[in-house]
């Protein structure tokens, strides 16, 4: 277990970029992969893709990002990478619909962002879960839903 | 290093605060340093039940009053739990584990991670073997889902594994313990997650 307890820095900060750059080459950048509803963890135990086991307890003004540097030394570096976002997307048929999918997903409090004439609902765990609270609003296909394919939000 | 910030939330009479009473001596006799502020709607009846229990220190026991939806200062707006818990560590330097009770709440209620960094749910038995299916935030969100009253699933006809099976399915195989507080079955597993996953002792 290697303990992780305040961030470096930013993998695109200049004193750390040619230091990663020949760590790049060499193969010895490890990466920790988060999905994105963790990176406000202050403290959570957390595996690299090499197999290294993380604890981390960062101080309460610090948070993890895409790009953090956790750990530099000679021979070796550990990266956070934020997975990209997954995200559900959800379009309704008219505007009494859309003002019945909105209440629901303030009730809900669903992380949203708009997209034209669709609500997109950031996924946190399987899509059933989200489309089986929307019921008959769905079921009904007074509310289409979709899953976006990766890259179809940005 | 600041101390680890944990919650407990769950439905009015689940046994968030039977729950704590059962954790304290078991976390204190592991050697965790550990501290408690509840969440009451207008009332400190909590703080003060535990205060009162001979289990704690009375002065590690603090209390928020959240005045009107108990899940909004754990969630919305955190600020008055956040200072709550700063001035607890001050108070008590060295200290390694603080615990939010939240105040009784539906199956809707989550922490925000700006106030904890891992936080269970507690649901019972006498609640009804349906709350799992309901897939409620709160019980698909929570780090550990608790089940506890375990003894009382023959008196109100609920088929426990059942239960428990249907609860692990909608959180997708995430973590469910089975609780009885009464007679402290299950509370030393739920001590060992809490180590594990915040104090890294284990």
């Amino acid at each position: 277990m290697l303990r992780i307890e305040h961030i470096l820095g930013s993998r695109v900060e200049e004193k750390f970029a040619s230091a990663l750059h020949d760590l790049e080459h060499e193969g010895a950048v490890d990466v920790l992969p988060l999905a994105p509803g963790d990176v406000s963890r202050r403290r959570m135990r957390a595996q690299t893709r090499a197999g290294e086991d993380l604890a981390i307890s960062l101080p309460r003004d610090q948070a993890l990002f895409d790009g953090a540097v956790l750990l530099l030394e000679p021979g070796r570096a550990i990266v956070v990478r934020v997975n990209a976002e997954r995200w559900l997307q959800l379009s309704p048929r008219s505007i009494s619909d859309a003002v019945e999918l909105g209440y629901h997903a303030g009730n809900l409090h669903w992380r949203v962002r708009f997209a034209g004439e669709s609500l997109l609902v950031a996924l946190e765990g399987p899509v059933d879960n989200y489309v089986a609270r929307l019921g008959t609003l769905v079921s009904d296909r007074r509310v289409a839903a979709a899953v976006l394919a990766e890259g179809d939000a940005a | 290093m600041t101390a680890a910030r944990i919650g407990i939330g769950g439905p009015v009479g689940s046994g968030k605060t039977a729950l704590i009473e059962a954790l304290i001596p078991r976390l204190t006799a592991n050697g965790i340093n550990l501290a408690i502020i509840t969440n009451d709607l207008v009332t400190r009846e909590d703080a003060e039940r535990i205060r009162r229990s001979g289990l704690i220190d009375p002065a590690r026991v603090g209390a928020v009053e959240a005045g009107a939806c108990p899940h909004t200062v754990i969630r919305e707006d955190p600020t008055m739990n956040m200072v709550a818990g700063d001035e607890m560590e001050a108070k008590f330097p060295g200290l390694q584990l603080l615990i939010y009770e939240s105040g009784g709440d539906n199956l809707a209620s989550t922490f925000s991670l700006d106030l904890v960094d891992w936080w269970m749910f507690v649901i019972d038995v006498a609640g009804g073997d349906d709350i799992p299916r309901k897939r409620g935030p709160g019980v698909l969100r929570c780090d550990l889902l608790v089940v506890n009253k375990t003894d009382l699933a023959p008196h109100v006809g609920v088929n426990l594994p059942r239960m428990l099976d249907e609860a692990r399915s909608v959180r997708g195989g995430r973590p469910v313990l089975a609780t009885n507080c009464r007679t402290g079955d299950g509370v030393a597993e739920i001590a060992a997650a809490i180590d594990a996953a915040v104090l890294f002792r284990s």
